[in-house]
Formats: C-alpha cells, sequence, structure tokens
C-alpha cells in the first residue's frame, strides 16, 4: 500500500521557475483550470487531484496510481494551455514524496510566496481545497495533507515573526500610494476587474482615507456587488476608458487576454489632469497594462513582481525566522508523512 | 549695542556656515545609515546658523550703513539667509520632509563657499545704494526672490529623485523619506508663482530709480536683470496655464535658478568696474 504514498506528486510553475512575461502564458481562468481539474481526475491513472491556481503559480498536486505518470500530466497541462511542452518544462518543477508535502507546507504558510510572509496565498489554497472538495477530486490523502497544511501555516506564523512588516500588496500599493499623492483622502479610486487581491488593495487603500472609489467589470452585477461592498460606485466596463481622467489611481485585475491599457489610450485622460499624476497598479496575470505607459511622465506603472520586491526588501531581516519556520514546517511534513503512510498501510474497511 | 559684540561680522558669517555644514552632515550620517531623521536637531542647527548669520549681516549693514548687498559674497550670504528663512515658514507649515536636510546642503554650499574666497568680499565704498530707500529695497527683495527661488530649485532637486525613486522602483533610503511627488509639485508651483510676483515687484521699484537716472544702472546689468526675470515669468506663465508642469517644471526652476546664480558675478563685475570708472559730468549733475 506505501506504494500508492510514493505516487504522490505536485506539478506546477510559479515566480521561482518563470518570469512574469512567461508566467502571463501559463495563466488559466478558473473555469479552464477547473475543467482542467476534473480531466485529469477522470484520466484512470490519477486517483485525487487539486489545483492551485492564482497569479503567481499553477500547481497540480495529485496521488496517481502509476509511478510514471509525469509525462502524461505535463502534455494534458501543455494542451489545455496551447502551449510548447519545451516551454513549459524549462519553467517549471516536479516533487514527489515527502517534498510535496514540505512543499504544500511552505506554499500555505506564504514561505514560497512571491512576498514571503503574505497571507492571501493561505486564503488561496483554501479556496482551491474548498473548489477540489466540491468537484469530487480529492480524497482521503490530499485532504488530509491540505487539512494539516493549513494548520501547520497557522503554527509557524504564530511561532515565528515571518508575517511582520509590510508583506501584503495592499500595503505597498498604500505606502507606495503615499510617496505619490501624500495625503490619500483626495484621491480617486478605479478598479478594473473585482478580484481579490485588487479588492484587498482597495480596502487597503480605503483604510487610509480613500473615499472615492469606483469599480468596473466585464460582469456588471460583480462590480456592482463589490462597489456595494466598499461603499463607491460601479460603472459599465465600456465605458472605462471615457472616464480615465476622473481617477488617480487604477487597479487593474481583469481576465483578459490582452492588455486593456497603454500609452495611447492613457494620454487623453493624462493631458485633461496635466498637474495631477497617475498610479497604475497592474493585479492581472497576463498584465492588463501595457508596459509603454511607463514612458508617460506622471505615470508610475508597478506590477505583481515590483510590490513583491519592495515587500521583500526588508527580507534580509526576516531571514532567521524564515529558517525557523521551514524548520517548524519540516516536522509538521515528516509528522504528516508518517500520519499518511500509517493510514494507507492499515487494511481499508469495507 | 551690535559694535560692543567681540566677533567681526565675517567671524558670524563663518561660525553660521560652519553650523550649517553640521547639519548637512548629521542629516547625511542618519539618512546613509538608515537611522530615524533628526527633524528637531536639523531645525535647532539650521536656527542656530541663521542666528549667526543674521549677527553677521546686521554687523555688516551697520559698518556699511546699508543693507549689505555690495558685493558676490554679501549677496550669496543674503540668498542663503533667505532660503533659511523660507525654510522656517515652509517647512513647519507643509511639514515637507528633508527639506531642512536639503536646505542645509545648499547653505552651506553658499554661505560656506563664499566665505572660503575672500578676494568675493571686495570692499566697495559706504553708501552704494546712494542713500536711495527705493533702489535698496528693490536689491533686497530682489536678493530675497532669489532665496525663493533657491528653495523652489531644492524643492525641484526632491520632486526629481523621488520621481526617479518611484519610476525605478526604488523604495528605501533618502526615497522614503522624502515628500510625495504631488506635495513637492505643488509647492515647487506655489513658491515659483511667490518668487515670480517678488522678483516682478523689485524690478517695478528698480524701474522708477532706472528711469530717473538711466545713466546709473549699467546697460549689462539690466539686460541680464531683464533675462532671468524674462525667464521666471515664462515658466511661471506656462505653470499657470498647464503646460509646464511636474517633471519639465522641476528641471526648468533648476536651470533657471543656476542661470540666476551665475549672473551675479558678471553683474557684480559689471557694477564694479562702473564703480570704478569715474562718474561722468551728466550724471553727477543729476
Amino acid at each position: 500500500m506505501s506504494d500508492v504514498l510514493q505516487s504522490l506528486f505536485v506539478l506546477g510553475s510559479s515566480h521561482h521557475q518563470a518570469p512574469l512575461e512567461v508566467r502571463e502564458r501559463f495563466a488559466l481562468t478558473q473555469n479552464e483550470a477547473n475543467a482542467l481539474q476534473k480531466q485529469l481526475h477522470a484520466n484512470g491513472c490519477i486517483r485525487e487531484c487539486l489545483i492551485v491556481n492564482t497569479c503567481n503559480r499553477i500547481e497540480i498536486y495529485g496521488l496517481a496510481t502509476t509511478a510514471d505518470i509525469e509525462s502524461d500530466i505535463r502534455n494534458e497541462l501543455c494542451a489545455a494551455h496551447g502551449m510548447s511542452r519545451e516551454l513549459f518544462d524549462a519553467h517549471s518543477f516536479w516533487h514527489t514524496n515527502l517534498d510535496v508535502l514540505q512543499h504544500a507546507l511552505e506554499v500555505s504558510t506564504g514561505l514560497d510566496s512571491q512576498m514571503v510572509g503574505e497571507t492571501d496565498i493561505l486564503g488561496q489554497m483554501k479556496g482551491a481545497y474548498a473548489t477540489a472538495r466540491e468537484l469530487g477530486c480529492t480524497g482521503t490523502v490530499l485532504n488530509r495533507l491540505f487539512e494539516k497544511s493549513f494548520q501547520a501555516a497557522k503554527a509557524a506564523r504564530s511561532q515565528t515573526a515571518i508575517t511582520r512588516g509590510q508583506i501584503s500588496i495592499g500595503n505597498v500599493a498604500v505606502d507606495l500610494a503615499s510617496r505619490i499623492f501624500g495625503k490619500l483622502s483626495s484621491s480617486r479610486v478605479l478598479l478594473l476587474g473585482s478580484g481579490d487581491v485588487a479588492e484587498k488593495t482597495a480596502q487597503a487603500l480605503q483604510s487610509r482615507g480613500v473615499a472615492d472609489i469606483t469599480v468596473s467589470s466585464r460582469t456588471y452585477e460583480n462590480a456592482h456587488a463589490l462597489a456595494s461592498q466598499l461603499g463607491g460606485a460601479a460603472i459599465d466596463f465600456s465605458d472605462y476608458e471615457q472616464q480615465l481622467s476622473r481617477f488617480d489611481i487604477i487597479i487593474c485585475s481583469t481576465s483578459a487576454p490582452d492588455t486593456i491599457l497603454n500609452a495611447q489610450n492613457l494620454k487623453p485622460a493624462l493631458k485633461q489632469q496635466p498637474e495631477r499624476p497617475c498610479f497604475l497598479i497592474d493585479l492581472a496575470m497576463p498584465r492588463d497594462i501595457s508596459s509603454d505607459v511607463e514612458k508617460l511622465d506622471s505615470v508610475y506603472l508597478y506590477n505583481l513582481d515590483d510590490l513583491s520586491a519592495i515587500a521583500n526588501e526588508n527580507l534580509e531581516q526576516r531571514r532567521a525566522e524564515i529558517e525557523n519556520a521551514r524548520s517548524i514546517l519540516k516536522r509538521h511534513a515528516w509528522t504528516l508523512w508518517l500520519q499518511l503512510r500509517r493510514r494507507e498501510m492499515q487494511p481499508q474497511k469495507v | 549695542m551690535l559694535q560692543e559684540i567681540a566677533m567681526t561680522d565675517r567671524t558670524a558669517f563663518g561660525i553660521g556656515a560652519a553650523i550649517y555644514l553640521m547639519a548637512f552632515i548629521l542629516g547625511g550620517i542618519m539618512l546613509l545609515f538608515k537611522k530615524r531623521y533628526p527633524r528637531a536637531a536639523m531645525f535647532a542647527l539650521l536656527t542656530g546658523g541663521f542666528l549667526m548669520q543674521t549677527l553677521g549681516l546686521n554687523l555688516r549693514g551697520a559698518e556699511i550703513k546699508a543693507c549689505p548687498l555690495g558685493n558676490g559674497f554679501e549677496i550669496a550670504q543674503f540668498i542663503a539667509w533667505s532660503l533659511v528663512l523660507l525654510y522656517f515658514i515652509v517647512g513647519p507649515i507643509f511639514r515637507l520632509r528633508l527639506l531642512g536636510f536639503f536646505a542645509a546642503g545648499l547653505t552651506t554650499l553658499l554661505a560656506g563657499g563664499t566665505w572660503l574666497v575672500p578676494a568675493w568680499d571686495k570692499p566697495y565704498p559706504p553708501g552704494i545704494f546712494g542713500g536711495n530707500p527705493w533702489i535698496e529695497l528693490h536689491a533686497a527683495l530682489a536678493i530675497f526672490s532669489y532665496g525663493v527661488f533657491a528653495i523652489v530649485a531644492l524643492v525641484s532637486t526632491m520632486f526629481l529623485i523621488q520621481q526617479h525613486g518611484l519610476k525605478k522602483k526604488q523604495f528605501s533610503g533618502v526615497y522614503a523619506y522624502l515628500p510625495s511627488v504631488q506635495q513637492l509639485d505643488l509647492m515647487a508651483k506655489r513658491l515659483m508663482i511667490t518668487g515670480g510676483t517678488v522678483l516682478t515687484a523689485a524690478l517695478i521699484f528698480g524701474a522708477v530709480f532706472w528711469i530717473n537716472n538711466p545713466d546709473l544702472v549699467p546697460l549689462f546689468k539690466l539686460g541680464v536683470t531683464c533675462f532671468i526675470w524674462g525667464g521666471y515669468l515664462t515658466v511661471v506663465i506656462l505653470r499657470i496655464q498647464k503646460k509646464l508642469v511636474t517633471r519639465r517644471h522641476a528641471i526648468a526652476a533648476i536651470v533657471l535658478f543656476l542661470l540666476a546664480l551665475a549672473s551675479l558675478w558678471p553683474v557684480q563685475s559689471a557694477r564694479h568696474s562702473e564703480l570704478d570708472t569715474p562718474p561722468s559730468v551728466e550724471s553727477l549733475s543729476k
């Protein structure tokens, strides 16, 4: 029975392996990720399967029934993306056995995140687990692995100081906005797309005095719901371009396949308010804002990589804490591995 | 009472410059070692330097019985003094972080640099302004406007540094302490308009004197002054029309201030050569 556990794997790609330009080619929509999850689970070679799909990573956790499954899964993932196998192989990783446990625990804790110690990833992991359970793709091994990884993440965070300092996109965005505008009470914010991270960033700005928030999304109902939650207004997605000049801070997180803002459509808005700077935050994957806007004088563009780099500036000070957290997780991973082995070796009840 | 102080005016200017230098070094060390910016200590040191400079200007004024603006050294001291005076007004009201540090740097350069070159403190005959209060007011206002333009140049430099940091995604060090780009840009705009107004007023008072005494104003000085004034006036108008904003406005402010400083030397030379030349019969008869 222990052979089954030997087939525990995780295949993925994240900011560690792939630069932003490559990551945006790997990005899946939630529907595409769910479809791929069901497709993999329907494959007879995989007993359990779970996909973690965030703006910075795509990871497939699974329990295979045969040992040589890696190539098949890589092929299925590349087929789902419509991308070359060579590109994915060059920017991806494959872990098996105990390494899968250690990896899952480090991801949940935020140690593997682009902003080391960030807490959003735990919510995203919980969301991915809930979806996989709902789709009936997980079983005893992945259920236990994920539930334990959430407990381990909490333990590592409470026993170390890895979350100390500004390590959320929202906090970094607020600090940058303060460096651009000073007081934020008169700043007007436009959210393009209604993603989780954008929502949290808007909340962080709101907590620092921003009162005027407008939301625009392809699905008007989503925009309206988020606008109500933030106490702002919603505008039709077809209108946002005409209204760009009204806003000082624009946060993009749409799932558009191409850029929706570039120097050409931003210039008329800047001409209308030449003295006001414009802060653009691109949280989308693939990116929503063309990098040519950076050439514009009063435009300050920050994407996920930029925000993460800023958040990690004080990483050196937290290096010891990260090592402490890693050792705590190693102990948890080993205990979990023994528990799973014991469970797999027990005779199944009929 | 001023004569009772056992200190020469140059000593007072020298001590003032040394205190400004101390403020600049202290601020620099704190920034370099990423320590908390010593706002109170900077303010105290700049106050000390300002008081010493005020004493120096008073001693010099009592000696020549006029506003001490007769040579390059005195003009530089007066500009530095005006700059620090404006810092005391602008700094606490608008809470522009690091303005004290940058002000200390420029005043050290102006006050200390000219103090180190005694040749620039060229003696001149008393009553250089001919006892005419209008021309004295003209000179004081013109040099005060240079102090305003000096602080505009400082604020513009701070704007360019902060903008560079934001564009290049630099977050720590000096960038973290500087005020926001919008705050700096707005401050540069307001001060530029203030400086332009003061300089225009100075030139109006000067024009009244020039119309009555055309031979006493060197043409070269008049030309250079009008050129600098024209430059600032153009920048002010373009700024109000929102045609010269943010980065380009900051660059224009710095370039114009450097030009204004550079123009002081030929203007002073022209005036001194004028003083060295015996006055014409016509001008004496007026």
